[in-house]
């Protein structure tokens, strides 16, 4: 029997994909999790740009725990979603781009933090921007659009279901 | 009420203006991507304007948090359009859907909430004077604010699993909430 078979055999597996409420549960905390995370690295892309003048830029790091937060919530409800349909994702090119663009956005977001946050910043009203800061902040809207995008479409560019019609 | 739901149905499903570019290929995935990324425009902005009120980021004068908002509404714009694109293809998938009128319901408390915030609240925050701390009538409103937008996003999500069946017998509810 193949991994994803089994996989799918798993009492969790079967759980979530034949009982009535968990799949849809599962993916309201998804999406729930997704405005958050995605939400709030927009927000602070936004203020690098130039959003929100007049915020002590710093002060914006008491938001990161938040999106950590809604991070997790999507780690673990996307797990779960995994485990429900381990074929359908697993068998789709569009479910690796999807995680890939979510790999370079939280590596984007931790560049920044890191970069950003680093000293406490003091009174520092304005995030240090330079041309590469406000190119990196660019490059990680584009990769939560685009992670948002390619989630949305793996529920129209799957080619198996499940293991059996593998 | 039932009347004017299936007035409305009929009507829209006789006129709709966009029912050929959403049944083209592209066009309802397209829509579906662009209402996912105005929530999260709007959790991102409006949530986080919100979770400042409560006293997240104290040091931040609530005044400069709110340049945020116009992001958030932009957003929302977003999902009016992309939701109305949906409603006027599949009218009958959500007039008659009981997680769609929550939904409604939901958007209007949301609506309504944010008017009370600027009736009541928004001189005394971000007025002339660099403001703090909330007043706690500004930080039930936020607190109303984000549980209301939960909602709207779970009957959201809710309403692609719930599908109106047909209706069996008479109806005695005041809205209507399955298939005539």
């Amino acid at each position: 029997m193949s991994f994803l078979a089994w996989l799918e055999s798993t009492t969790l597996s079967q759980w979530i994909v034949g009982s009535l409420w968990a799949f849809p549960v599962i993916l309201t905390f998804h999406a729930i999790g997704m405005g958050v995370a995605a939400g709030l690295s927009a927000m602070l892309d936004l203020r690098i740009l130039g959003v929100g003048r007049g915020i002590p830029f710093p002060e914006l790091r008491r938001f990161v725990p938040v999106l950590w937060a809604g991070f997790w919530v999507n780690a673990v409800s996307g797990v779960l979603l995994l485990i429900g349909y381990p074929t359908k994702a697993l068998t789709n090119p569009v479910f690796y781009l999807k995680l890939s663009l979510i790999a370079g956005g939280m590596v984007l977001l931790l560049r920044l933090t890191r970069r950003l946050f680093a000293d406490g910043g003091g009174e520092l009203v304005a995030p240090p921007t330079s041309p590469a800061i406000r190119r990196l902040a660019i490059v990680s809207l584009v990769c939560w659009a685009g992670a948002i995008v390619a989630g949305r479409l793996l529920a129209y560019t799957y080619s198996h279901l499940t293991a059996t019609d593998y | 009420m039932h009347a004017a739901q299936i007035w409305l149905v009929q009507n829209i499903l006789a006129h709709s203006p966009v029912k050929a570019v959403m049944h083209s290929a592209w066009g309802w995935p397209i829509a579906e991507s662009l209402h996912f990324i105005g929530l999260t425009l709007l959790v991102g902005t409006i949530g986080a304007f919100d979770l400042r009120l409560l006293g997240i980021g104290r040091r931040i004068p609530i005044a400069a948090m709110h340049r945020f908002i116009p992001w958030g509404i932009a957003g929302f714009a977003i999902n009016v359009c992309t939701g109305l694109m949906f409603l006027l293809t599949e009218p009958d998938q959500y007039i008659y859907n009981s997680s769609f009128h929550m939904k409604v319901v939901f958007l209007a408390i949301a609506g309504l909430n944010a008017s009370a915030f600027y009736v009541t609240s928004y001189r005394k925050v971000c007025g002339s004077s660099i403001c703090f701390e909330a007043p706690r009538r500004a930080k039930a409103i936020a607190a109303i604010s984000l549980c209301a937008w939960i909602g709207v996003i779970t009957c959201g999500r809710l309403l692609t699993f719930f599908r109106p069946a047909p209706c069996v017998g008479t109806q005695a509810a005041i809205v209507l909430a399955c298939q005539p």
